[in-house]
C-alpha cells in the first residue's frame, strides 16, 4: 500500500516538474513579448512626431531602405497587434498552466498525508 | 509621496509575517532575492543604454555647419578607416528601434536623445524606489525569521 503511493507521488511529482519547467518557459516568452512592445510602442511614438516629408528608412539584412513614412506607421501597428495577440495567448495559458500546478500540488499534498498516516498506523 | 505609499505597506506585511511558518518565510525571502537581483541586472542594463544615448547625445553637438566638407576617417572595421568627407551636417540618421531609422537634422536628434536619457532615467529611478521598498520588506522578513527560530529555540530548551 505504502509503496503504491510512493509510486503514485513520484509520478505526480515528475509531472509537475514538467509543468513547472513549461511554466517558466511561457513566463519567459511572455518578458520577451512585453519588451518586445514597448520597444514597438516606442517606434510608433517617434514615428508619430516625424513630420510628413521624413525620411525613414528600413534596415534590411545590412542595408537601409527607404520607406515610406505612412507604410512603416502601418507596419509597427500591425506589429504591435501582432504581439499584443500573442501576449493574450499566452497569458491563457500561463493561468492554465497555474491551476494544473495547483492542482498537482493538492494531489501530491494528499497523497504525502496518506503516506504519513499509514506510516503512523503501521 | 514615499512616505506615504511605504507607510501602510510595513504593518501590512508584519500581520502576514508573523503567520507564517519559518519555510515560507524562507521561500519569500529566497523570492524577494531573486526579485532583487533582477532589479540589479535591469539598473546595470538601463546605466548602459542611458549611457549610449547621452554620448550619442554628445556626438552629434559636434556636428555643426562649419563642420561640412571636413574630412574625416571613417571605420569600415575596427582596424581599417578610409577617408571621407562630411557632405551633410544638418541631417542624421537616427536608429529608433525595430530595425527603422529616421532622418532628422541636427536639433532633432539632440532633442530625440535627450528624450531618451529622460525616459531611462525616469525608469531608473521607478525601478530604485521599488527596490528600496522591496529591500525594507526583505529586512521585516529576515527579522521575523530570527524572532521565529529563537522562539523555537527557547521552546526546545524549556521542554
Amino acid at each position: 500500500m505504502a509503496a503504491e503511493i510512493q509510486k503514485k507521488l513520484q509520478k505526480e511529482l515528475e509531472v509537475f516538474n514538467s509543468l513547472q519547467k513549461e511554466y517558466q518557459k511561457a513566463v519567459s516568452q511572455k518578458q520577451q513579448l512585453d519588451g518586445q512592445l514597448n520597444e514597438n510602442k516606442a517606434v510608433k511614438e517617434e514615428l508619430m512626431l516625424l513630420k510628413k516629408d521624413s525620411e525613414v528608412y528600413k534596415l534590411i539584412g545590412p542595408v537601409l531602405v527607404k520607406q515610406e513614412l505612412e507604410d512603416a506607421r502601418q507596419n509597427v501597428a500591425k506589429r504591435m497587434e501582432y504581439i499584443s495577440k500573442e501576449i493574450k495567448r499566452t497569458d491563457v495559458h500561463i493561468s492554465a498552466l497555474e491551476n494544473k500546478q495547483e492542482a498537482i500540488q493538492e494531489n501530491v499534498n494528499k497523497l504525502r498525508n496518506n503516506l504519513g498516516n499509514l506510516k503512523i498506523a503501521a | 509621496m514615499a512616505s506615504v505609499s511605504t507607510a501602510p505597506a510595513p504593518g501590512m506585511h508584519q500581520i502576514d509575517l508573523s503567520k507564517l511558518n519559518l519555510n515560507q518565510l524562507a521561500q519569500l525571502k529566497q523570492q524577494l532575492d531573486q526579485e532583487l537581483n533582477v532589479f540589479q541586472d535591469s539598473l546595470q542594463t538601463l546605466k548602459i543604454a542611458q549611457r549610449k544615448f547621452v554620448e550619442s547625445g554628445e556626438s552629434v553637438e559636434k556636428l555643426k555647419p562649419e563642420t561640412k566638407g571636413r574630412t574625416l576617417l571613417v571605420p569600415l572595421t575596427g582596424s581599417m578607416y578610409v577617408p571621407g568627407t562630411i557632405a551633410d551636417s544638418e541631417n542624421v540618421i537616427i536608429d529608433i528601434g525595430t530595425g527603422y531609422y529616421a532622418q532628422k537634422n541636427v536639433a532633432g536628434a539632440k532633442d530625440y536623445f535627450d528624450r531618451k536619457v529622460k525616459f531611462v532615467t525616469e525608469q531608473m529611478e521607478k525601478i530604485q524606489v521599488l527596490g528600496i521598498e522591496k529591500t525594507k520588506v526583505r529586512e521585516a522578513i529576515c527579522m521575523m525569521i530570527e524572532m521565529k527560530v529563537q522562539a523555537q529555540a527557547q521552546n526546545t530548551s524549556t521542554s
